[in-house]
């Protein structure tokens, strides 16, 4: 049979972003791709040097679009390393309240465009919908439905009122419910099950070997979640549950996702029960002592790492961003060997690819 | 003849019925999805709109081919729809007519193929090749659910399938099985989600017509709707025929009323299903499929013979 | 593979719920879009209580703001909305609560120079404000 070179992107509808793959197609066979990045380069690492801390949060809040707070959140957490100050803990539930609504809607996001890419436009719909309720709450609190704009360097901007808090909760007892009927749906539908098993696998070991992070290593089997390995404040005083399945495919993804969602349902309502009163943020200066520091959170996608060094002045020297899905890209060549070419969509969603954070 | 022809039940009528279902079909889908879905007139103004835009070609594409593919396919539904009876009112019929209607309603998937096969992009190569491994998934089954109301009546004529129903009771009620069947059949026939899977969007862009523009792709576009509009018609002939029941109502509105009804289950099954993937499209079609067929055409030699 | 009745309709159920409910679209451009209360839109500035620190100037991240000096208590402060981010940082950084986003967010041109605002011209003897 003749081969022929198929090209995914750097323009193609199943790609929102872009990126390029060449794919090798012998009829409806994939047997080699080659990927191209770099499409979306923006040169963020280096801008941070010539910005100021407080500049850098709103440039670095726009490495993704999907979870921004979550990279501001990381940042300011080095930067408050190393000006050693310890934030109020009213301003910590506010950040993880935050970064909490931010997973729900990172995920909710991503089973729409899985959705979509399989052709269940009706998921994709719903999905969107539910995503919808989780922006409006966000814009509510922070002003902004994705740029939320609310952390700063000493803690956050934004405050809830008692009132707030009680809507809060009730608003987001009716997200679970519509998050548990889309759980229920890639439980039991035969269509996307029919879709997702069994496409994409990875083992363990794959996992291991190319260090694959957040819900792509959890559905293989690998147990690893910042918020339980290495707690601090606010989760350290929560309890949640850390979902992990073994299959290793694209459906195991799919229910780790939704699983988490639910997760983050009950993270959220916690943090709302538990909110500390007092002040939200402390002043701190404007010029970092000199020092390095390295930050990990967990994003939505996987470990988010920064690492920020400082001369002293009020701009980082360097500023450095690993983002979740720079390591799990590396999978996507092994995983698009021998699969079929209706697959391919499957496998890219799977992942959840951030290209705009891995390029940056 | 030639207002029959060209009016009602031809042409006229049902390059309006193909515009109407059109637009029914989206907002019923809409609303499935907690959306509001287009104006009536959206069929209307895309139809004019794409004759306006640019028809260009790639390079090295047959030009006389590609303008007469769309043509041939619209042409082939057009003759089709000139066999199959509108609320009792048919052109033309004959003893045997179904088998040319089944025939002409085969033929636009061939030219749909032939779209992607001259073609000389990629995604039109794997859309064109995807449509003809789907034509052979759902062919069998849909001929042979479709033959099941002719064994039963014992007549290869739609007129006598029509009429056989009115003595005895609507096909459906018959043999269900078959409808189910040759409902799923029509999905596949006319591309329809969950079925789309010749032009997946996310995985071969659009199929075979990736490199159709302007007027040649406002011609496929209506030829495929004409062809759901016809296709729901021979359905609603086969297996909803003219029944005791609703002899008191004038059977114009009954009739519009069942071909929506059969719309609205295409609209409910590509609300409710992903798309399959074209070798799970021919287990579901070799494995399934064509053997409940072949037994529910049993059954019906069983109880027509 | 199981196939019961149910798995094979799973969702048949939501889409009634879905379709009784009705649609749930917001026709923006001809319906107002749904706003909340602290949404950040373009920015504003109580002139009166304007000081010409311009802080807001120096942690503008997307170099929105712009302040003219010609002396001491002579300045203008220019802002540029195809730059500005909303980001609202101007707002915290200004000590004198003068700057602040309001919620109207839409504005539309096909000539950028023509969003260019100025938000506080205290010069000795200033031309008419546009706007
Ligand atoms: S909102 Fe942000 S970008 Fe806009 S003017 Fe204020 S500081 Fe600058
Ligand atoms: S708006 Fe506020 S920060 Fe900006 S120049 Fe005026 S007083 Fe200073």
């Amino acid at each position: 049979m003749t081969k022929i070179i198929v090209p995914i992107g750097p323009q193609h509808p199943l790609l929102k972003e872009p990126v390029s793959f060449q794919l090798t197609v012998e009829g409806e066979h994939v047997t080699e791709s080659a990927m191209r990045l770099g499409y979306v380069h923006r040169g963020i690492e280096r801008l941070c040097q010539e910005r100021t801390y407080v500049q850098n949060i709103h440039l670095l809040e726009r490495i993704c679009g999907i979870c921004s707070h979550v990279h501001t959140t990381t940042f300011c957490q080095g930067v408050e390393a190393l000006l050693g100050v310890k934030l109020p803990s009213r301003a910590l539930y506010l950040r993880a309240l935050l970064c909490e609504l931010e997973r729900i809607h990172s995920h909710l996001l991503w089973l729409g465009v899985l959705a979509l890419n399989i052709g269940f436009d009706t998921i994709f719909m719903y999905a969107w919908h539910d995503r919808e309720v989780v922006l409006d709450i966000m814009e509510d609190l922070s002003g902004g439905r994705v740029s939320h704009a609310v952390n700063i360097v000493g803690g956050v901007r934004f405050d809830l009122t008692d009132d707030r808090r009680v809507t809060l909760l009730r608003q987001l007892n009716g997200l679970e419910e519509q998050v548990r009927i889309l759980l229920g749906v890639v439980e039991h539908e035969q269509t996307l099950q029919a879709r997702t098993r069994n496409v994409g696998r990875l083992s363990l070991e794959q996992i291991r070997r190319y260090c694959v992070v957040g819900p792509v290593a959890r559905a293989s089997g690998l147990d690893v979640d910042l918020r339980r390995d290495m707690p601090r404040p606010p989760y350290d005083g929560l309890t949640f549950q850390v979902p992990v399945r073994q299959e290793g495919d694209v459906w195991a993804r799919t229910l780790v996702r939704m699983l988490e969602t639910v997760e983050s349902v009950h993270l959220c309502r916690q943090m709302l029960d538990l909110l500390p009163p007092g002040p939200v943020s402390t002043r701190v200066s404007r010029r970092v002592p000199a020092g390095e520091v390295v930050s990990r959170t967990e994003a939505p996608r996987g470990e988010v790492v920064y690492y920020i060094r400082s001369d002293g002045s009020d701009k980082p020297a360097r500023v450095k961003v690993r983002t979740p899905t720079l390591t799990n890209l590396i999978t996507l060549p092994s995983q698009l060997e021998n699969v079929n070419m209706a697959d391919v969509s499957v496998v890219l969603s799977g992942v959840d690819l951030c290209i705009a954070c891995a390029d940056r | 003849m030639l207002f029959k022809l060209l009016i009602f039940p031809g042409f006229l009528f049902l390059l309006l019925c193909a515009f109407v279902f059109d637009w029914v079909d989206r907002r019923m889908l809409a609303r499935f999805q907690g959306r509001v879905g287009p104006p009536w007139y959206q069929p209307v103004a895309d139809f004019i709109k794409l004759p306006t835009k640019e028809d260009t070609l790639p390079q090295g594409v047959n030009a006389t081919v590609a303008a007469a593919l769309p043509m041939l396919a619209l042409a082939a539904v057009l003759t089709a729809s000139v066999y199959v009876p509108v609320a009792g009112v048919v052109s033309a019929s004959f003893e045997g007519d179904l088998i040319v209607v089944l025939f002409l309603l085969s033929l636009p998937a061939l030219t749909y193929f032939l779209a992607g096969w001259i073609s000389v992009g990629v995604y039109s190569i794997l859309g064109g090749h995807r449509s003809l491994l789907q034509y052979f998934s759902y062919e069998v089954p849909f001929l042979m659910a479709v033959a099941g109301p002719a064994v039963l009546s014992g007549s290869w004529s739609i007129a006598s399938i029509v009429a056989y129903q009115a003595q005895t009771t609507w096909g459906a009620v018959m043999q269900p099985l078959g409808f189910v069947l040759a409902v799923v059949g029509l999905i596949g026939k006319l591309k329809r989600d969950p079925l789309d899977i010749p032009k997946a969007k996310s995985e071969v862009v659009s199929g075979s017509l990736t490199e159709f523009s302007g007027r040649k792709l406002a011609l496929w576009r209506l030829s495929m709707n004409m062809q759901t509009v016809v296709g729901i018609f021979l359905l609603v002939n086969l297996f909803f025929g003219e029944s005791r029941f609703f002899d008191v109502l004038p059977a114009f509105p009954v009739f519009g009323l069942k071909a929506l009804s059969i719309l609205l289950l295409l609209a409910t099954a590509s609300a409710i299903y992903a798309r399959l993937r074209i070798d799970q499209l021919a287990d579901l079609g070799w494995r399934i499929l064509a053997p409940l067929a072949l037994l529910q055409i049993l059954a019906n030699v069983g109880i027509g013979g | 593979m199981g196939f019961s009745l149910r798995s094979i309709v799973y969702l048949l159920p939501q889409v009634w719920r879905v379709l009784r409910a009705g649609p749930l679209t917001v026709q923006f451009p001809f319906a107002p879009p749904e706003l909340q209360e602290g949404y950040r839109g373009q920015v504003v500035v109580d002139a009166a209580r304007c000081r010409g620190c311009s802080l807001c100037v120096r942690d503008c991240p997307a170099f929105a703001l712009e302040l003219e000096r010609e002396g001491r208590e002579e300045y203008r402060l220019i802002y540029h909305p195809d730059r500005c981010a909303y980001c609202g940082q101007c707002e915290l950084s200004c000590q004198f609560g003068a700057i602040r986003l309001s919620n109207t967010f839409t504005r539309a041109t096909a000539d950028r120079d023509t969003l260019t605002r100025v938000l506080v011209d205290r010069r000795p003897s200033p031309p008419p404000l546009d706007e």
